[in-house]
């Protein structure tokens, strides 16, 4: 029964991982672009939620989340437009220091604001429910988190295989210099996508907040988890991104079990590097093109 | 000027240099030796990292493994071996560099963003891994035994002596067949194998030279610090300094290193007063020069330099 449980609880804590690395996966796939502030986005995004709660006097987290979704994704489009984006020409490193400088000036402006305590002023009753079926513990908010990662995933492959901003983001990707040369307005579609990327790392920061204790310079542990869940399930495929939690999870919650929670990072990026090793391109690499 | 002039200008230079820093050991108080001490070992770990990341275009941040095996190699071997301390640093410096030759043959197989998340795999892993570590103390501190404890001034000695090393071997690389193979490499990888350049051949004495200097930097590190923890010794920072250091500088450049060292080390000496305000201050900055000087200060001095030879020679042209 143990077993089982850890099992379940492995694989639910793996959407949480989901939600959390979404985010860092289309803005990959899209503009082969490794966002190293991505987990201050999420950070940032719990942070934003907890101000609004405090300006609204009250409100369930999530709802409220949302609102901080939308401030957030609007805050980080002329971050793309404006500094990322011009310096993506340069190549592959430019961007990544740049999005690390960006990541230390979230902490550090957090800190400042906030202090470097940790966040807690504001919780919801789901957060730490358990539910128990057939024997089995399950934590509500996991289940809330995967939940979350199966309707944005399949929202996301909606707006980008049906929708016209789909095939402009699919378009620019491929080709950017081709795409602009039909009409499309590449830097704004780069934008849009890191908006819609901030988005769903505003609303996953409130999951991890509802889970786990946040602080300013936490985001950094969970960048690093989203890597590892977004490379084991091949950058850049957003069904790839959701096993890759899975994988990460039950990977933890069983390498906890045998070896000591101790353990947790070492083995999780031994992993990691194994399967890099095996298959340089992450497992689902074939259905990268998403 | 013949090749000759050329050659031992460019290697003499640098002998002077440290030669004259070397003596002034004599002369400059503990809190300015320190300072310099951390100085030197900030541009040995940018030059280092430079290697691979700026020459060969392979963006490792993973190099903090390399501070964490020089440093943690020395204290253990003086303590365990009870060996005399330049012996134990120059094991523990080549102990970094098979460190970095089996830390490269896998890596080498990755590229681009894999390799920067594959190397940051490793060094994760690796903290993780000695914060369990009996035989090291795990989380708790390891002092450097009394052998390794010397005046602040010597180890100042140790950090001129290793930028020297690091400075001429780097030079002497760059200017190689080797070097060449790996910039050709870098810039494009189908055309240099066209040509017959073996990538793994080319990267990994590349990789053992950079996991060297940085495992013997690691090493005047612990010397430095007296004691050492795996917190601040296998630190993902290291690596990201150096990278910070080589972009402000020039990424792929000699003096790139250099320059961006001076000007990341005494950003934040002089912000240190701001507390937090210090690290938006040096992010700020980061941004700023990347953003808008895309090859650094380096290239921002070349280009100056070039357009005002330019003016000059347009003018008297006319």
């Amino acid at each position: 029964m143990e077993f089982v449980n850890n099992a379940v609880s492995g694989l639910l804590l793996g959407g949480l991982y989901a939600v959390a690395a979404l985010g860092l996966s289309i803005v990959f796939g899209t503009m082969k672009l490794v966002n190293l502030a991505h987990g201050q986005l999420l950070i940032l995004g719990a942070y934003l939620t907890s101000m609004l709660i405090g300006l609204f006097g009250g409100g369930d987290p999530l709802l409220v989340g949302v609102a901080a979704a939308v401030l957030l994704a609007v805050l980080v489009y002329p971050l793309q437009r404006y500094i990322i984006t011009p310096v993506m020409a340069q190549g592959e490193e430019p961007p990544m220091t740049v999005t690390f400088g960006i990541s230390v000036v979230i902490t550090t402006l957090l800190i400042i604001f906030f202090t470097s305590s940790p966040l807690t002023s504001w919780t919801a009753d789901y957060a730490t429910k358990e539910w128990e079926v057939f024997g089995v513990r399950i934590r509500v908010i996991y289940l809330i988190a995967t939940v979350v990662a199966l309707i944005f995933i399949l929202a996301l492959m909606w707006i980008l295989k049906r929708t016209a901003f789909g095939r402009q983001v699919r378009a620019a990707s491929i080709d950017a210099e081709a795409a602009g040369l039909v009409g499309i307005d590449v830097k704004k579609t780069y934008a849009r996508v890191m908006s819609m990327s901030a988005f769903v790392a505003a609303i996953a920061g409130v999951l991890i907040a509802l889970s786990f204790s946040v602080a300013p310079t936490t985001g950094t542990g969970w960048l690093l988890r989203a890597f590892t869940v977004v490379v084991i399930g091949g950058l850049g495929s957003l069904p790839g991104t959701l096993f890759g939690g899975f994988i990460v999870g039950l990977v933890e919650a069983a390498g906890a079990a045998w070896v000591g929670p101790q353990y947790r990072d070492v083995i999780v990026f031994g992993v990691l590097v194994v399967i890099l090793l095996v298959r340089p391109n992450g497992l689902f690499a074939k259905v990268a093109k998403a | 000027m013949s090749n000759r002039i050329k050659s031992l200008l460019r290697y003499g230079i640098p002998v002077v240099i440290a030669a004259v820093l070397y003596f002034t050991a004599q002369i400059v108080d503990r809190s300015q030796a320190n300072d310099f001490t951390g100085l030197f070992l900030l541009m040995t770990l940018a030059m280092a990292w430079n290697l691979v990341g700026g020459f060969g275009g392979q963006f490792s941040l993973g190099h903090s493994i390399f501070v964490g095996v020089g440093s943690y190699a020395t204290a253990v071997i003086l303590t365990t071996l009870g060996w005399p301390l330049i012996p134990t640093m120059l094991v523990a410096a080549v102990m970094s560099a098979l460190i970095g030759l089996l830390l490269a043959y896998p890596l080498l197989r990755l590229r681009g963003p894999y390799l920067a998340v594959g190397s940051l795999g490793m060094a994760v892993a690796s903290y993780g891994w000695m914060i369990n570590w009996n035989f090291t103390k795990a989380s708790q501190a390891y002092a450097v035994p009394p052998a390794g404890q010397i005046s602040l001034q010597e180890t100042y000695q140790f950090a001129t002596i290793l930028l020297l090393v690091a400075v001429v071997s780097i030079i002497a690389l760059v200017r190689s067949p080797l070097g060449l193979r790996l910039v050709a490499l870098r810039d494009n990888e189908a055309g240099a194998a066209s040509i017959g350049v073996k990538r793994v051949r080319t990267l990994l004495p590349v990789w053992a030279l950079s996991g060297l200097l940085t495992g013997a930097m690691g090493a005047v590190y612990a010397l430095q610090s007296g004691s050492l923890t795996v917190d601040a010794t296998f630190n993902i920072q290291f690596s990201l300094d150096a990278a910070i250091v080589c972009v402000i500088g020039g990424l792929g450049t000699l003096s790139g290193p250099i320059i961006g060292s001076f000007i990341v080390y005494y950003l934040r000496k002089y912000s240190a007063d701001f507390q937090n305000y210090a690290l938006l201050i040096e992010a700020v900055f980061l941004v700023v020069v990347v953003r808008f000087f895309p090859s650094g200060i380096v290239g921002l001095v070349s280009k100056g330099y070039k357009a005002i030879v330019s003016r000059r020679a347009d003018s008297s042209s006319k």
